[in-house]
């Protein structure tokens, strides 16, 4: 029923629609109207702000107040409402940047002219708009009123005839497809007293009940309408058949909807490159057994990840592992020279208590000879009892822990990996060396979109896997970035490029696959324009075509509109 | 049948009229040093010094109207107070009238025009702004 209701109001409405007045090179009234299910509204824009009128199924005015160039809504203002010179009074604020008006004068049908003055802190403006009020509350929703609709058929007998003839066809049809209770199956013998009414068959439907359905769905609409026209009206955003958008005022607030004015500037080409992150060879370090031996944890146990580590600082102990036959060798060795010693400090001592008989010179050379007997017995100790100190070769954070006490390791076996989190570098490849000759700036972005200044330190000199690899240096601070992170680095080349500048969120792209941007040629309207675009950095794109100076522009949101269908 | 007709011709005209809605509706100076937009279908200068407005009217093709019969209103708003004048007519093609405020820049007006058996028209004018 409501869908026939709807066909007709579609129908009464379509030869409303005039064609546009044109003259002298441009026109007069052609913006494109609303969807012609949408609320009856109005709007007008000056270069501060933007103002959209919806009234609403309560007859009230809804007014919606942004700034033009940036769409941001303006809470806190103050808009008087003048209506064919009468002056409405002020609209109260219903909501963050919503004002709504209610007057007598808003129910008289008909273009209205509609001034509203506009006041938010310093800035007053006056803004003119028209307004066409429809003939009735009803006839938003419903047939417009009865002698209009005598009129209309007088003057198209065969349309409403036909129309008619279709309305009833459909009644017929629905009346015919309509359940009917079925026959019940089992035919209950009616008892042979009849003071038992709970026998009666169960398949009929009481009566009463089916009359009653139509008059509770009537009440149950009488009773919702009234709430309905509460709310402030709330159209659909939706595609409209000129390839344009419709996306109302209040749809746009709930997207955070943001524009910006295209201004065309100029900017520096930029070349994206593939890189990751890596240690400042200055400021990190490897730790690597010398030899082959034993892991033993320093006193406080072994860094955990994260620690932060001093310079110098002793990370654990080797203690040499020797082969059977070596370790024998040794002792014997030390064996030896024990008995050696042993000799030696006697004939010292012997040679010490016969001064003045024998030389000095004798007593002076066992001496030595005792001396680089015990040095050494020194060095070949530790090679059975010693153990060698692994220290940290520079400050900063353990990223790699590869022991456990205990561990046997080879000799040249890195241990732990030292990063200072501060100075980290960004290794990039490119695969055409000359695109990035002069390069004067550079920035890198993460996969989550972390944006890294860079500072250029240098480049190398041979291919490696046809790539050049480039160093940079992170600038600033960069926190929660991770050696070996795959990072787009954006190098700046002194070839400049004339275009739009705008954010990379404000290009999208359609479902076509093409890279458009949004235009908002009116308070309500977005059009999609395809574009040219190239990246400039992480957060901004160049537009060197498709897009005239002066457009307003979704900036912010643009993805949300691209969804509308 | 007209109807039809009309319908038909919407239908076909909307696609055609949407690439031609051109910036052409932008204000522009006057033939009388003041600023020019669009009125319904008409085009109107306004002039503003002092506290004396005069709008001059021409139609589509910018040839003079004849002011006799018409009459018009304009709310103005400079220096922050806004004011209401009544223009009536004063000339071949214009309409004058005086108000309590003072041209200045950063004006704007609101007219609203009523040509003899039309409905009011209303357009905003900057008339001081312009360079």
């Amino acid at each position: 029923m409501l869908i026939r209701i709807l066909l007709l109001v579609a129908l009464l409405a379509a030869p409303g629609v005039r064609p546009a007045f044109s003259h002298e090179g441009h026109s007069h009234g052609d913006e494109p109207a609303p969807p012609a299910a949408a609320a009856p509204r109005a709007e007008a824009h000056s270069e501060l702000f933007e103002i959209v009128a919806v009234l609403g199924p309560d007859r009230r005015l809804w007014l919606y107040l942004d700034r033009h160039a940036t769409s941001e809504p303006i809470d806190g203002a103050t808009v008087q409402v003048t209506l064919d010179g009468e002056d409405l009074g002020t609209a109260t604020r219903a909501g963050e940047a919503i004002y709504v008006l209610a007057n007598p004068a808003l129910e008289r049908p008909g273009p209205r002219n509609l001034v509203f003055t506009i006041t938010a802190g310093e800035d007053m403006d006056l803004l003119p708009a028209t307004l066409e009020i429809p003939a009735a509350a009803g006839a938003l929703t419903t047939a417009p009123a009865s002698s209009e609709l005598l009129s209309m058929a007088l003057r198209e007998p065969y349309l409403w005839a036909a129309g008619l003839f279709l309305l009833l066809l459909g009644v017929a049809i629905g009346r015919a497809a309509a359940p009917r209770p079925l026959p019940p199956l089992v035919v209950v013998e009616p008892p042979a007293t009849a003071t038992r009414p709970h026998a009666l068959p169960s398949g009929a439907p009481m009566p009463e009940r089916v009359a009653a359905a139509p008059a509770v769905v009537a009440l149950l609409a009488v009773l919702l309408v009234p709430m309905i026209a509460w709310a402030q009206p709330m159209d659909a955003p939706r595609r409209q058949p000129d390839g344009s958008i419709f996306v109302p005022k209040p749809s746009q607030r709930l997207l955070g909807l943001r524009t910006g004015m295209a201004e065309p500037g100029e900017a520096t080409i930029v070349v994206h490159l593939t890189g990751q992150v890596v240690a400042d060879p200055n400021a990190s370090g490897r730790v690597q057994a010398s030899e082959a031996g034993r892991i033993e944890p320093p006193d406080g146990g072994f860094p955990a990840l994260g620690q932060r580590v001093a310079r110098g600082e002793v990370l654990g102990f080797v203690v040499p592992i020797m082969a059977a036959q070596d370790r024998v060798g040794v002792r014997a060795n030390i064996a030896e020279l024990d008995a050696l010693i042993v000799i030696g400090e006697a004939r010292v001592r012997r040679l010490t208590a016969l001064t003045g008989t024998v030389s000095a010179r004798e007593i002076s050379d066992a001496r030595a000879e005792l001396e680089g007997l015990r040095q050494r017995r020194a060095a070949n100790l530790p090679a059975v009892t010693g153990r060698e100190p692994i220290v940290a070769p520079s400050a900063g954070l353990i990223s790699v822990v590869r022991v456990a006490a205990g561990q046997v390791i080879q000799a040249q076996e890195p241990l732990f990996d030292i990063v200072d989190p501060a100075r980290l570098w960004v290794e990039a490849i490119a695969f055409d060396p000359a695109a990035v000759v002069g390069a004067s700036g550079a920035s890198a972005v993460t996969a989550s979109g972390q944006t890294l200044r860079l500072g250029f330190v240098g480049r190398g000199m041979t291919l490696r896997q046809q790539g050049l690899p480039l160093h940079f240096r992170i600038e600033g601070t960069a926190p929660g970035l991770a050696v070996g992170q795959p990072v787009t680095v954006l190098v700046e080349t002194p070839r400049r490029a004339a275009g739009i500048v705008l954010p990379a969120e404000a290009v999208v792209r359609n479902p076509e696959g093409g890279q458009v941007v949004y235009e908002m040629p009116s308070a309500e309207r977005f059009l999609p324009r395809p574009v040219r675009v190239q990246p400039l950095d992480g957060q901004r794109v160049l537009v060197t075509a498709g897009l005239e100076r002066g457009a307003r522009v979704v900036t912010s949101g643009a993805g949300l509109i691209a969804q509308v269908r | 049948m007209t109807q039809r007709r009309l319908l038909l011709a919407s239908l076909t005209l909307v696609p055609f009229g949407v690439p031609f809605a051109a910036r052409a509706h932008e204000p522009r100076r006057g033939p009388n040093g003041g600023q020019k937009v669009d009125i319904g279908t008409n085009h109107a200068e306004l002039v503003a010094a002092g506290n004396t407005l005069r709008l001059f009217l021409f139609d589509g093709a910018d040839r003079p109207i004849p002011a006799a019969g018409a009459t018009a209103q304009a709310v103005i708003l400079a220096g922050g107070r806004q004011a209401t004048v009544a223009l009536a007519p004063a000339g071949d093609n214009v309409l004058v009238g005086t108000g309590d405020f003072a041209a200045a820049r950063g004006m704007r007006a609101v007219v609203t025009l009523t040509l003899p058996g039309q409905r009011p028209a209303q357009a905003r004018f900057t008339p001081m702004d312009q360079n």
